[in-house]
């Protein structure tokens, strides 16, 4: 997949963008409850208003792949959806290349492209091609330039052999596809990607992971990510953003959010032509707390280190040195899954 | 923001048109509806053709307009039929919208919600001039009936009729967004306007055997004086001066409906982004 086209970044736009696509600023979404007020006057009961989002501020940098994460309920959905201008945030602000959503939704609504994984947001007695030829024009293409765009698109994410099938009788993933390239419809400088690769198969979803950074690295699309595949997250994401109950609980590269939860890392080589007493010798001086597991003719070695730090190096060294043959290494990091745990956990 | 308005302003036929095809498509996509309606069109007119045929010679010399009561029955139905698209066509195409679940993706295109919903009932009233110009072409075809005078200034009514009752449908539409069912001016001007307005029976009788207050109900619906006017006009062969009361009252329906509907759709629609319940049906 390869994509050969430029964002529609409009020179006033980028003269305003100094490196920062999307900034949320101080964001609270409250739900009110419908009809409170009348409620009251009548003494009914009613439920209390729902608190979506509280105080969140973060910025995406142009060309930026930003994940976001976090369970079922976290905000992530209410956020996106007060960036594509869908919902109005109770206080606090957003701006998408310098366009405020609330005061400038309009223009917002042009910068931005938004791939969700619901499917009702299409027609589903209509055909792939007349479903993207509908919405190319409420962006404001004329037929020719609708038609050579959606060719384009339709090449990008493979979906020409299922063009003229109507939309109900596309496969959940092929349905997925054409979310996504209805969002790149009319070429925007800044994407939502609502876990665009939920329904793929493994080979469909690393394409859809290669176009992604494809368009991060070379038009420098700024794209905001959700996905529950934390793998998936670590791997395209250059910062990844924790939300947990309507608070951004960290912002922070995959690696270094992954520290806040544990920061070292655990061990294990897997050897073998080496007796236990030789191993206990020559590692006593090198690593200061290992334990050994012996099974017939291999021995495992388990040991902590600080991420970085030289004991492995220090360790395979030694059993070089000793002629002992390694089979294995594997190393247990803490994962952005152990974050969300432990975030779920402080805040019950 | 003159600019942006401009913008979406030059791109509305664009999107008019949008909307037009998708729908024209959808419809297409269910093919024996549109022979069905024909027949069922025809099938009413031929049964107004018999019926009238009751009457003939019988009718009471003070009602002008309905010396043969099938040409009035007929611009009656096809009026009607008119002015509750203007009305209607505004709600359910949010309505619609929302059912399907396709409103969210709509409005995340450069496309503000007013003109999401003139350019959404722009196919409603394609359909409609179809099917009510069938009634006038049937009668005229198979049972004889000529129509008279401007067809300009029964033009101008129904325009202007339509105009009224969509701004009513703008009321209906913002409480299709607020409260998303229950609509009380589709209640009210959907039975209203076939019983009180005069489709099938002149307005006076109201007045005669329900008495003064329910007949003056007649005398608060848009389209009782626009059914007036294209009669006077396409019936009696009346020219301007004639039609000139009828056409002041619905100016001043204009005047009034038109800035308060716009306001009140303003602010449901603030409303409903804050509750984020504009997507909800």
């Amino acid at each position: 997949m390869s994509a050969v086209v430029t964002p529609n970044l409009s020179p006033a736009h980028q003269e305003r963008d100094s490196g920062v696509a999307i900034r949320v600023s101080e964001l609270s979404k409250t739900f009110p409850v419908p009809f409170a007020r009348v409620r009251a006057l009548f003494r009914r009961t009613s439920k209390k208003p729902v608190e979506a989002l509280s105080n969140v501020s973060l910025s995406i940098k142009s060309g930026e792949v930003f994940g976001l994460i976090g369970r079922n309920g976290a905000g992530k959905t209410t956020l996106t959806k007060i960036i594509a201008t869908l919902i109005q945030p109770t206080t606090g602000s957003v701006e998408v290349l310098g366009c405020d959503s609330v005061r400038q939704d309009e223009s917002v609504r042009r910068l931005i492209g938004l791939a969700t994984a619901e499917e009702r947001s299409f027609y589903w007695r209509l055909n792939a091609i007349q479903n993207l030829m509908f919405f190319a024009r409420l962006h404001g293409m004329s037929g020719r330039e609708a038609k050579r765009r959606i060719n384009q698109l339709f090449e990008l994410l493979e979906l020409n052999e299922v063009a003229q099938r109507r939309f109900g009788e596309l496969s959940t993933g092929n349905k997925q596809r054409l979310a996504v390239a209805r969002a790149l419809l009319p070429n925007p400088p800044v994407l939502l990607l609502d876990e665009p690769t939920r329904s793929l198969d493994p080979l469909a979803a690393e394409r859809m992971r290669e176009l992604i950074q494809s368009l991060s690295r070379k038009q420098a699309v700024s794209i905001l990510f959700t996905s529950h595949n934390l793998a998936e997250v670590e791997t395209l994401c250059a910062r990844v953003a924790v939300i947990s109950r309507g608070r951004i609980r960290g912002v922070d590269s995959p690696a270094n959010l992954r520290m806040l939860t544990q920061n070292t890392e655990r061990v294990r080589i897997t050897l073998r032509n080496l007796s236990l007493a030789e191993l206990k010798t020559a590692l006593s001086n090198k690593v200061s707390d290992f334990q050994v597991e012996e099974t017939k003719e291999r021995i495992g070695v388990l040991f902590t280190r600080q991420p970085e730090d030289d004991s492995l190096d220090a360790t395979l060294k030694a059993l070089h040195k000793m002629n002992a043959i390694v089979l294995d290494i594997e190393t247990q990091r803490a994962t952005l899954l152990d974050l969300l745990t432990q975030y779920e956990t402080e805040d019950e | 923001m003159l600019i942006g308005f401009m913008n979406s302003l030059r791109l509305l036929p664009r999107r008019i048109l949008a909307f037009v095809i998708r729908d024209f498509r959808l419809y297409v996509s269910y093919r024996m509806q549109f022979f069905l309606r024909i027949l069922s069109v025809l099938t009413v007119v031929t049964i107004l053709f018999f019926m009238s045929k009751i009457f003939s010679g019988f009718t009471d010399p003070r009602f002008s307009q309905w010396q043969d009561p099938l040409p009035s029955w007929l611009t009656g139905l096809a009026v009607l039929s008119y002015f509750m698209t203007g009305f209607q066509s505004l709600a359910n195409s949010i309505r619609q919208e929302q059912m399907q679940g396709t409103l969210e993706s709509v409005l995340l295109t450069p496309i503000n919600l007013p003109g999401v919903i003139v350019a959404s009932s722009a196919w409603d009233f394609l359909e409609t001039t179809f099917f009510s110009s069938l009634y006038l072409f049937f009668g005229w075809l198979l049972f004889n009936v000529h129509y008279r005078g401007s067809f300009l200034i029964a033009l101008i009514f129904l325009l202007l009729t339509t105009l009224v009752l969509g701004c009513l449908g703008i009321l209906s539409a913002s409480f299709a967004i607020v409260f998303k069912r229950g609509d009380p001016f589709g209640i009210f001007l959907g039975v209203g306007s076939a019983l009180f307005s005069g489709v099938f029976f002149p307005t006076q009788l109201l007045r005669e055997h329900a008495g003064a207050k329910l007949g003056s109900i007649s005398l608060l619906l848009p389209a009782t004086y626009g059914l007036d006017g294209i009669r006077q006009v396409l019936i009696q062969g009346h020219g301007w001066s004639e039609v000139s009361q009828p056409l002041i009252t619905l100016l001043i329906f204009l005047a009034v409906l038109l800035p308060f509907s716009l306001w009140v759709f303003g602010k449901a629609v603030k409303k409903a982004k804050r509750e984020g319940s504009l997507i909800q049906y």
